[in-house]
């Protein structure tokens, strides 16, 4: 059984702006383990439990080199495969950046 | 109909090879478009790199301000790749890699790199100042660049490659894209494996579909795999951290009963296999062995620490390879923490390098007329065993790959592409959001990986790679009927997993039965049951070429221009010492 003690409480933004007409919040939880970051709650929630939660990992380094999963968490905006987890978290996109759906955003201008 | 972007040459790959081969290509007045499949020069292999460059150091020392050995030389190098390759190298790809590593180091260091150190026969730079160097290149060379895209089919007509069908992964958009040449430069197939030390897009799209396309790929049961790569906490899983910091200072291998792995081995192969980038090859395949023997730790690994190695020398190290403990968005003053109290983290073998791939001559064209292939996705110079630089490769092949691509580019005619072939491969594209009830991709993949690391790892017998090839066929069966949960087209990660696994399961499908097939051990390919390097019998390439829906694998002698391969049969580690004692007099880590 996931309690206070395994588990936490992912809170994440949801949103396509194709087919949604406004952004919603959903919640999961996601059994805890020492040293994890936020991109891999995202991923267990990929795996288990809902599929179509859409995050930038198709490409990308999940080891802090290419930035490209920079979001917010818990406000403020950091790299979710170099955040280390160790509450509740909420994860929402960047600000001031074109949502593509939930939580991946179109790159800055380069 | 779909949306359809015409250019002469379609570059495949966002990593070194591609950027390279573009910016030729344009410099040749042709029009290039380039596929990134994720970030923009943040994507591919090339930015996870350390990165080392290799030369020969008669050449190296010729440049301003940079060692390099002058007593080197480029007959020196020849022979030690090829003894590093186990004499499996096709000789003539070796010395075009020898010839033009000097060119295409002039050519960077033109673009703006910067050189933190070299040494005999290395230069040490970053991998991100190289992705930034090609980047503006190819901006200024006007380089038509697509972010977030990727090439899913080749459309052939009479055995003339002539575009392919993409995806925009952010709208879900399908593109056509007519050419008249192609390039694949797609890198290896990391995300079939799980740990691997490559980004999350590496996932064999282009040697998949050269191969349906008809293409012949060879020497696929060859896969390295990096020693001492971070296992735990899943934060730094895949880092190669301890790697890079054991090639400099050494440190102790353990296994669960606290015994000192290195001391198990011949001190000669030890000296070798930690201080030279052999590592790879010695280090995982004896950890491996700790591990299947049953004494390795809780996520299937060993544990690495400074060992009799001060405090000091490793910090020396590590700030200049990681300042601060820190490389880019990562932090490791944990761990840091951890090797001062000379306290152990768990490391073990992550798939790192393949190579095998893509069949091509010395001219970078592939058995397929317009179809050209340059770095890791090729069959490269390298044999059983890669030590030298594989960034070096990704720009000389890039360059080759570029230069000639545009040469028939120029030369031939654009075809027209059926209507019917188009709406055929989107059908078959789309299919998988279209059905309502279905497998769901993401724990079959999940299955594949671990399967992977454990039948086609470091270490294989023939019981495992059966078991492998039945799992392979079952979900080969499967493949047909995987619908995806989520029907949206907008960044849909599902939809991409199914199109990614086919060819994931192919490849796997292919190495493995190759596998089986070469019953010896050489270079990173060791059978437990055939633990010998067999020189009278195995001195030949895997070729691999589909018929139907099913693919044949037959022997290809060697290519060789002036060494001979040696005759004979030695136990592995024997054989392997005899190749690391065939070394020049030149000093180093190659």
């Amino acid at each position: 059984m996931l309690n206070r003690e395994n588990s936490i409480r992912v809170k994440v933004f949801r949103y396509d702006p194709n087919y949604d007409k406004e952004p919603h919040y959903q919640t999961y939880v996601v059994p805890y383990e020492e040293g994890m970051s936020v991109m891999n709650a995202l991923d267990y929630i990929y795996y288990n439990m809902d599929s179509t939660l859409a995050f930038y990992d198709h490409a990308g380094c999940y080891l802090g080199i290419c930035y490209r999963c920079t979001a917010k968490v818990n406000g403020k905006p950091s790299l979710m495969c170099q955040n280390k987890v160790t509450e509740d978290i909420l994860v929402e996109p960047l600000e001031k950046r074109k949502i593509i759906r939930d939580l991946v955003v179109e790159p800055k201008k380069r | 109909m779909l949306n359809k972007i015409v250019t002469d040459v379609l570059v495949v790959g966002g990593g070194g090879a591609g950027f390279k081969a573009a910016i030729d290509i344009c410099q040749k007045g042709l029009k290039a478009t380039l596929l990134s499949k994720g970030p923009l020069s943040r994507s591919g292999a090339t930015p996870m790199a350390g990165a080392d460059y290799t030369l020969d150091g008669e050449s190296l020392s010729k440049f301003n301000g940079l060692n390099g050995d002058p007593n080197d030389s480029p007959e020196k190098m020849f022979n030690d790749i090829l003894t590093q390759g186990w004499f499996l190298n096709n000789q003539k790809l070796i010395e075009q890699y020898i010839n033009l590593a000097p060119v295409c180091l002039r050519e960077l260091l033109e673009w703006g790199i910067k050189i933190k150190l070299s040494d005999e026969r290395m230069v040490f730079t970053s991998s991100i100042e190289i992705m930034n160097a090609v980047y503006n290149k190819a901006k200024s060379a006007n380089v038509e660049m697509f972010e977030d895209v990727l090439l899913l089919e080749l459309l052939v007509i009479d055995g003339k490659v002539v575009g392919g069908v993409g995806l925009d992964f952010k709208s879900g958009e399908l593109i056509y894209f007519s050419a008249k040449a192609v390039v694949i430069a797609t890198g290896g197939w990391h995300k079939a494996f799980w740990p691997n030390t490559g980004m999350r897009d590496l996932t064999g799209d282009g040697i998949a579909m050269a191969y349906r396309a008809g293409a012949d790929l060879g020497n696929m049961e060859f896969i390295t795999f990096c020693n001492n790569v971070l296992l735990h906490p899943p934060i730094w899983k895949g880092s190669i951290a301890p790697y890079v910091l054991s090639l400099f200072v050494g440190g102790s291998l353990t296994n669960r009963h606290g015994e000192n792995i290195l001391e198990k081995y011949d001190p000669y192969l030890v000296e070798k296999g930690t201080k030279t980038e052999w590592n790879k090859s010695f280090i995982s395949y004896i950890t491996e062995k700790e591990v299947k023997e049953g004494k390795g730790l809780s996520h299937g690994g060993v544990h690495y620490s400074r060992g009799n190695v001060s405090w000091e020398k490793v910090e020396a190290a590590a700030s200049l390879l990681f300042p601060e403990w820190k490389y880019r968005g990562i932090n490791f003053s944990e761990w840091a923490s951890k090797l001062k109290d000379n306290q152990p983290v768990e490391v073990g073998p992550a798939v790192e390098y393949f190579e095998g791939g893509i069949l091509v001559n010395e001219h970078l064209e592939t058995s397929l007329d317009g179809l050209y292939a340059a770095g890791e996705c090729t069959l490269g110079p390298f044999g059983a065993n890669r030590v030298f630089s594989a960034i070096t490769e990704i720009f000389v092949h890039g360059t080759t790959a570029g230069i000639n691509a545009a040469k028939y580019a120029k030369e031939v005619d654009r075809l027209k592409v059926d209507p019917k072939k188009l709406s055929a491969i989107k059908n078959r594209i789309e299919a998988p959001l279209y059905k309502t009830n279905g497998l769901h991709p993401a724990q079959i993949r999940m299955k594949i990986q671990k399967y992977a690391h454990k039948y086609l790892g470091p270490i294989r017998n023939k019981q495992g790679l059966e078991e492998f090839l039945n799992i392979l066929d079952k979900i080969k069966q499967e493949m047909p009927y995987m619908a995806t949960i989520d029907k949206k087209r907008t960044y849909n990660k599902e939809w991409l997993e199914i199109l990614e696994l086919e060819n994931i399961v192919q490849l796997l499908n292919i190495s493995a039965r190759s596998a089986l097939l070469r019953t010896e051990s050489r270079g990173v390919h060791y059978r437990e049951d055939y633990p010998y390097t067999d020189n009278n019998n195995w001195l030949l390439e895997s070729i691999t070429r589909r018929i139907n829906s099913d693919f044949k694998t037959c022997w290809r002698p060697l290519t060789i221009t002036t060494a001979m391969p040696p005759t004979g049969v030695a136990p592995y580690l024997n054989f392997m010492k005899q190749m690391m004692q065939s070394h020049s007099d030149t000093k180093g880590k190659h």
